[in-house]
């Protein structure tokens, strides 16, 4: 279950950014060889994120390459 | 990092123990990260951003696994500096690592010195056997964590300071799935299966198989009273992984151990640019 880690690494990094705006959703690349299970991450994320200023932002998934997994970009929720 | 620290789990601590002093280090703890987990407003206007038709869009472009990989090719330039052979062992639990490991340190014995990092997540007894066959061992428990991450092995490391023209063995923990995921420096990952775990493993775990270099099939002394099939396994093997190479042997009765203590000699000699012979 390195979901969770996985999980807790991309929590950090929008975190850090976000600076405690609302998230409406996070954008993630994934490799087909990245040995990451998206439903996983994605409960993962979800238990992760509840309660949090990140709760409710979604998790989206592009097709990456080979084994990464890239954090892209995040969007705020609110309309600018 | 973050990575499996387990921060809001009980049983998260992740500790290093030098079983020749018997020192005790807590590498990750409970709510006392040396990592950050979130800052405040105002490091915005570092980010590269631009503005979409729904809310403003941050730019990241970042693996997840960046701070793993920075620390992981440190390790590894620092093995290369001193001319040292690190090998990753991974394998399901039960596979024989240790065993294979006590009798690689014994029929090495006075030719190439070795040290372990032994990670499990509880109790020191796969490294009291270590030290026990004669080699410095480094116990590392991970606690919650299914896996090794490259800051262990370098805080492993800088207690077990190990020579050049030595091999260092890094035990990951047994587990097929997640130490696949990283990446520790090592020279290359070397992957364990025994008999009775059946010949269809490459198959049901690529990823790991994938990134092993060397495959070792373990307890070739059980396999009269297994179903194993040694070819089906190396086709299964060149599926997933054509490059990969494939030694049997019994870590038990040491049938095979001369063919995989040859590599090692071969692999040590070409870090160490010496003939495998120790330096001290």
């Amino acid at each position: 279950m390195h979901e969770v880690g996985l999980a807790r690494s991309i929590f950090a990094m929008v975190a850090e950014r976000a600076g405690g705006r609302p998230v409406s959703c996070v954008r993630l690349s994934l490799g087909p060889l990245a040995c990451v299970e998206p439903s996983a991450l994605a409960f993962s994320w979800q238990v992760l994120t509840e309660g949090t200023a990140l709760d409710g932002a979604a998790l989206q998934f592009l097709d990456g390459e080979g084994d990464s997994l890239v954090v892209r970009e995040f969007e705020f929720a609110e309309t600018v | 990092m973050c990575e499996s620290c387990g921060c809001g789990d009980p049983d998260s601590t992740v500790t290093l123990t030098d079983l020749g002093s018997g020192a005790r280090t807590v590498l990750r703890a409970p709510h006392a990260h040396s990592h950050p987990h979130g800052q405040d407003i105002g490091q915005l206007d570092h980010a590269p951003h631009r503005h979409g038709p729904g809310g403003e869009v941050i730019r990241l472009d970042e693996p997840v696994l960046a701070a793993n990989a920075r620390i992981a090719a440190r390790n590894r330039g620092w093995f290369e500096g001193r001319g040292v052979l690190a090998l990753n062992l991974v394998s399901s639990p039960g596979s024989g690592k240790t065993t294979l490991l006590e009798r690689t340190i014994a029929s090495l014995a006075g030719e190439i010195e070795i040290c372990v990092i032994e990670g499990d997540q509880m109790t020191d007894r796969d490294g009291e056997r270590i030290r026990a066959a004669g080699a410095r061992t480094v116990q590392i428990n991970t606690g919650a964590g299914c896996h090794l991450e490259a800051d262990m092995v370098a805080s492993a490391v800088e207690t077990l300071d190990p020579a050049s023209g030595s091999i260092l063995m890094i035990e990951n923990v047994g587990n097929l799935v997640c130490p696949a995921m990283f990446d520790l420096g090592e020279r290359m990952k070397v992957a364990v299966i025994s008999t009775p775990e059946g010949d269809d493993k490459p198959l049901k775990y690529p990823h790991m198989f994938r990134a092993a270099g060397l495959v070792l099939i373990n307890k070739t002394d059980l396999a009269p009273y297994l179903d194993f099939d040694e070819g089906a396994c190396r086709r299964n093997l060149a599926e997933v992984n054509p490059a990969a190479e494939m030694l049997s042997l019994s870590a038990r009765t040491g049938a095979g151990m001369d063919a995989w203590l040859d590599r090692l000699r071969a692999m040590l000699a070409s870090v160490s640019g010496t003939s495998g012979s120790a330096r001290a």
